[in-house]
């Protein structure tokens, strides 16, 4: 078989390459930006994506919230008995939780009141509260120290203590959290014994929990159910959506990129012109100068990627994306602080690969051509 | 429509293909109206310049295709997560009218391209270049069937609808469905293993006999048969479940993305047999009897080990 890698013409092609230091400097810096670009903002996604998904695991197989004419009500605690006659159901569970809007510093706190586990934190949270980090320091700012004010529905004031704060390890899940019990909980929403803001639903077996989803929904019709894989796959659209979109607009720098260098790779040099002629003079055939301009797109385009995914990795992982990674988790001032995962996600290296050693050869293939089918003697003229 | 980062990647390359054959099908046209070997005209010593691009180009896209054919498979996995009841590829693939066809039409274009880049390369080397009205010919035909292609892929991924219950590939690989592989269900088993066999036995004779033409003829029996077997017996073992009979599933990591190997065996051995029609060398014969071998031995072995751990086959021959 005849030999696949000509060593001494990519040896000639790195010479060529260096002998054109600025222009070839110019464009590896321009593709190792939008390699680099590109592969930061997946990293960011897989990254997010994977840590979400982490959570959902830990949550209810299904979800049970009221509607009323396709707004979201109450659920009358009763129901959960009901739904508990469904065979292969471990537990249903009314919860009490809603979103607490705190104007001085215009966020919004998750208030979730602690059922199962009361006991164990009655003396705690008899009169007080457990609190995100993200809640301290809001309320630290607007100098709640030790107390909070909680205004009810009928304007009164519900004062609560600070008993203690979260873990940072649970920063993406309680970063804006606070933990209070049930009784108070309902005082501040005006929510009535009877009624709860959702059900949950565990289910023994993971294969039954989409049949048991529709048996509820038989049994009451006018609810919205949720189940864990929903989560998932909105979850997973949402980031590929977000990715996408991103994409959808990095195709116009791509583009724009293909252009500059087919305008590069066109322009030739006197030197240039000069340098085909005499490889043509010593016999070099138009095949032989078509692979060696081949080697130099390889060479530049796996440098430029390589490099673009080394710096990529360093700034989503050792320095945690910062200013990108805010595309992504929002602008929110409680939003969690939290160091992204790593994740070593091939998937996402091949697809910048894709988007970047094919693009930028195709945009050589053309100009290389016409330099490799120049008449030698109109060359060496 | 899914807009997936994978899917766009998928689209802005086939776009680059697009682009790129239609320039060559341009060539191809040109060249086929007036080659002339012997002509001294001006224009025939541009249309000599054009087919090395023309040439160039193929070989790019056919390197690329192999690689992005693999990152299909693949995409086609990660969407199967969205969409309710797909497991895995097949399932994707079954969601649209059109997905069955486009990855028989990517299996036969990559044969095409392939056949297409050994012709040019007999071509060149030989002084009076006897094919090049042929390899253009045949160029033209492998862009109507790859702008087909991209057309039933665009196709296919704007029309998957994320609501719609698809089937999985547990369903759709069983003798309960209506499609054509239900019909191999009523085949014996055995009927197919021995035939993948004996097929096997027959591009051994045909290679120590050198014959190009049954050669090749036993190697285009051999894809038929071993992806028959493959679905029907081999694939149950690697699964270690007698009811799964899926061709996507083992592309996956839970075994260790073995399909891509077997594929990719497959290919490399039966293209080469196929080769062997216009180069009758030594070479080519090795090569494919090497891939297919081993596609062999790799399949044959998951039953032997299957059997030396458990003692029992899964279902009775």
């Amino acid at each position: 078989m005849k030999k696949m890698i000509n060593f001494y013409l990519l040896e000639y092609a790195i010479g060529s390459l260096v002998r054109q230091k600025s222009k070839n400097i110019f464009i590896t810096i321009i593709l190792s930006l939008l390699t680099f670009l590109l592969t930061a903002v997946f990293f960011i996604t897989s990254s997010i994506r994977y840590e979400l998904n982490q959570t959902v695991d830990a949550l209810p197989e299904i979800i049970v919230a009221q509607t009323k004419g396709g707004k979201h009500y109450d659920i009358d605690v009763s129901k959960a008995d009901s739904i508990l006659s469904i065979t292969g159901i471990n537990s249903a569970i009314p919860r009490v939780w809603g979103y607490y809007y705190f104007k001085n510093a215009g966020v919004n706190f998750s208030l979730v009141g602690v059922g199962e586990f009361e006991d164990d934190y009655k003396e705690i949270l008899e009169n007080g509260l457990l609190i995100g980090r993200g809640v301290r320091d809001v309320l630290k700012k607007s100098y709640f120290k030790e107390y909070f004010n909680f205004i009810l529905s009928d304007g009164s004031l519900l004062k609560l203590d600070i008993k203690g704060e979260f873990d940072a390890d649970t920063e993406l899940e309680s970063n804006d959290m606070i933990l209070m019990s049930k009784d108070n909980l309902r005082k501040i929403f005006d929510i009535d014994e009877t009624k709860a803001t959702d059900i949950v639903v565990s289910v023994a077996n993971p294969d039954e929990v989409q049949t048991v989803a529709s048996k509820i929904q038989l049994l009451f019709p006018n609810t919205r159910i949720i189940t864990k894989n929903d989560l998932k796959i909105s979850y997973q659209n949402i980031f590929d959506y977000k990715g996408g979109v991103f994409l959808a607009l990095f195709i116009i720098s791509l583009f724009t990129f293909f252009i500059i260098i087919y305008d590069k790779a066109s322009g030739l040099t006197s030197e240039q012109t000069r340098e085909i002629g005499i490889l043509k003079a010593v016999g070099f055939t138009i095949e032989d100068i078509l692979k060696e301009k081949f080697y130099e797109g390889i060479i530049i385009s796996l440098f430029a990627y390589i490099i673009g995914v080394i710096l990529a990795f360093t700034f989503v992982y050792i320095f945690n994306a910062p200013l990108l990674q805010n595309i992504f988790t929002g602008y929110s001032e409680l939003k969690t602080s939290f160091t992204l995962p790593f994740i070593l996600d091939i998937q996402t290296l091949v697809i910048v690969f894709f988007l970047s050693v094919p693009i930028y050869i195709s945009a050589t293939i053309i100009p290389s051509w016409r330099v490799a089918t120049m008449d030698a003697e109109e060359v060496m003229r | 429509m899914i807009l997936s980062p994978e899917v766009l990647t998928l689209l802005i390359l086939d776009f680059l293909f697009v682009l790129f054959t239609s320039i060559v099908f341009v060539i191809s046209l040109q060249i086929w109206k007036s080659w002339d070997l012997n002509s001294t005209l001006a224009s025939q010593y541009t249309l000599e310049k054009r087919s090395f691009l023309a040439s160039t180009i193929i070989k790019f896209i056919f390197v690329i295709k192999i690689p992005l054919f693999l990152f299909f498979i693949f995409t086609l996995d990660k969407i199967s997560n969205v969409l309710t009841g797909a497991m895995c590829g097949a399932g994707v693939l079954d969601a649209t009218d059109v997905g069955n066809y486009l990855i028989m039409l990517k299996v036969i274009n990559i044969y095409l391209f392939a056949f297409w880049l050994v012709l040019n390369n007999s071509d060149l080397q030989n002084p009076t270049q006897p094919y090049t009205k042929l390899k253009f010919a045949l160029f033209s035909f492998i862009y109507i069937l790859l702008i087909f292609e991209i057309y039933l892929e665009v196709d296919m991924f704007f029309s998957f609808e994320i609501e719609k219950l698809v089937s999985c590939c547990g369903s759709l690989y069983s003798s309960s469905s209506d499609s054509l592989i239900s019909a191999l269900f009523h085949v014996d088993n055995s009927l197919l293993v021995s035939l993948f066999y004996v097929n096997y036995l027959f591009l051994v004779i045909f290679y120590f006999f050198k014959n190009n033409y049954f050669f090749a003829l036993s190697n285009t029996l051999f894809v038929i048969n071993s992806v028959f077997s493959l679905i029907m017996f081999f694939g149950t073992y690697i699964y270690e479940l007698p009811s799964h009979h899926c061709p996507f599933c083992f592309l996956q990591t839970d075994y260790y993305f073995v399909g891509y190997f077997l594929y990719g065996a497959l290919f490399m051995g039966t293209f080469n047999g196929l080769v062997v029609i216009f180069k009758n060398e030594l070479k080519y014969y090795k090569i494919s009897m090497l891939f297919n071998s081993l596609y062999l031995v790799v399949v044959s072995l998951y039953v032997g080990v299957y059997y030396i751990r458990n003692g029992v086959l899964l279902s009775p021959m």
